[in-house]
């Protein structure tokens, strides 16, 4: 049986004056992949960005109607939003790792967390390292820089960067954009391989990378969210025209 | 925003399938009136004809494939392409039974009236207007001609399996017609294939337009 991890009531969402999310109400399940799709503009990225509260950073927005984690709403004003955080991990678009070591890099989260023993630390890095599908590849050399990495294996080790701090959901915002095929098709199989212990909610471009991993698809169009059904049945026979549209580059 | 490329490849399919339907259309027309007629020049034409239909079938074959591997085709268009190939593979078997009707017709010479007693003529009449119906669906993919292709294709079956009990009871009764009775039966059940190849093809043209399964539905309920 699946369980609803997130759920979202009549979301609505202004930047300013302008509003950016519409009605929006979906209902996210536990361990399994969900994709949104849509043109550039639609508000996936900006939906997205409101499960973990990322949008909290930028002035004058302003969200109405509920975001249900787990059945708490995470904002109310009691919550904490770096717990919250710990809880929603995010990987984004282009790879962001410090210039530290790639041991250190993994290490960081559970550090400020005020994590200090060092076998303890050894453990949540090779197993972070090793559910993000890169410890072969750097086990001989966790002391060097993260940057002289390649960009498939650095999105890998921010996947693990991510993980390090146990999180129940990880949110991605087009995490294999800017990687070459066998990259992307790397940190794919490392998605449909994480649903097993996480929620993945995965905003992509790539609509064959939707259809390829992701459970469950939910197309945005000017705010709104127009269809959200199961991958299978989104990509065969759309309920919607405009879904239709899109997914056949036929659209406007 | 359109997808010209994509487009015009689809257009492309369209117009081959529906040629692949007319020209089998025109084998199994070809085929059955050789077989009234006993017109050995037709028939010797619709085994000539066989190969234009088996090229027909190779390229549509290959572009399906080439749009599987260049556009990654969805929705409406994935259904139609997977459609596109079943109903070209059925179309191809359909003209091979034209051909097998076509081959079988010299020795029929001295039995022209057994095959008009038998009464063929009468589900060639209805397999030559079931397959009207099927180029049309094919041409419009308007579903009214779905229930009109059932209903022919049950009549079609009805009436080769009068044939076939007819066919059997002249060979218990006289032994010389045997191997000509059991060529008019090969006939009439190449007819008969001909009815559950329409009523594939009604199947996956609905398939394209409602994107809902309906071929074993009766198995599956």
């Amino acid at each position: 049986m699946t369980v609803e991890k997130i759920l979202t009531e009549n979301m609505d969402l202004y930047y300013g004056a302008k509003q950016a999310l519409k009605k929006i109400s979906i209902k996210i399940p536990e361990k399994k992949v969900t994709a949104f799709i849509g043109p550039s503009g639609c508000g996936k990225s900006t939906f997205l960005r409101s499960l973990n509260r990322m949008n909290d950073l930028i002035d004058g927005v302003k969200i109405e109607g509920n975001i249900l984690i787990d059945g708490i709403n995470i904002y109310d004003h009691n919550i904490d939003v770096v717990t919250l955080r710990k809880k929603v991990g995010m990987v984004f678009q282009k790879s962001n790792p410090f210039a530290k070591s790639i041991y250190e890099n993994i290490a960081y989260g559970p550090r400020i967390n005020g994590l200090k023993d060092r076998k303890q630390l050894d453990e949540i890095v090779e197993t972070a390292l090793k559910n993000a599908a890169i410890w072969d590849e750097v086990k001989d050399r966790l002391g060097d820089s993260a940057l002289g990495l390649s960009g498939g294996q650095q999105q890998r080790l921010c996947i693990a960067r991510t993980l390090a701090v146990n999180p129940e959901i990880v949110l991605m915002d087009e995490p294999a954009s800017a990687l070459d095929p066998l990259s992307t098709s790397k940190i794919e199989e490392l998605i449909v391989q994480l649903k097993e212990n996480y929620t993945i909610v995965i905003v992509t471009h790539n609509m064959q990378q939707a259809a390829r991993i992701s459970d469950n698809t939910a197309f945005f169009y000017l705010g709104e969210l127009i269809e959200y059904d199961k991958t299978k049945k989104l990509f065969t026979n759309p309920d919607k025209k405009q879904t239709e549209d899109y997914i056949t580059g036929r659209f406007g | 925003m359109e997808n010209r490329i994509f487009d015009s490849e689809l257009e492309k399919l369209d117009h081959k399938v529906v040629q692949m339907c007319s020209q089998v259309n025109q084998q199994i027309n070809d085929a059955l009136r050789a077989l009234k007629e006993y017109d050995l020049k037709l028939a010797k034409k619709v085994i000539n004809d066989d190969n234009a239909v088996d090229t027909l079938d190779v390229k549509i074959d290959r572009l399906c494939q080439k749009i599987f591997a260049l556009q990654q085709p969805v929705a409406s268009d994935l259904r139609y392409i997977l459609s596109a190939l079943k109903i070209n593979n059925d179309l191809e078997r359909v003209g091979d039974h034209a051909v097998s009707i076509a081959k079988r017709i010299e020795p029929l010479e001295d039995y022209r009236q057994l095959v008009a007693d038998l009464g063929v003529e009468n589900v060639s009449e209805i397999t030559t207007l079931l397959f009207a119906d099927v180029v049309e669906l094919v041409k419009t993919h308007d579903l009214e001609y779905c229930q009109k292709i059932y209903r022919r294709s049950s009549l079609l079956k009805e009436g080769c399996e009068t044939i076939a009990a007819k066919i059997l009871s002249e060979m218990m009764h006289k032994s010389e017609v045997v191997v000509v009775a059991s060529n008019i039966l090969i006939i009439v059940n190449l007819i008969e294939r001909i009815a559950s190849y329409s009523n594939n093809i009604a199947e996956s043209i609905t398939f394209v337009v409602e994107g809902e399964i309906v071929k074993h539905k009766k198995n599956m309920q």
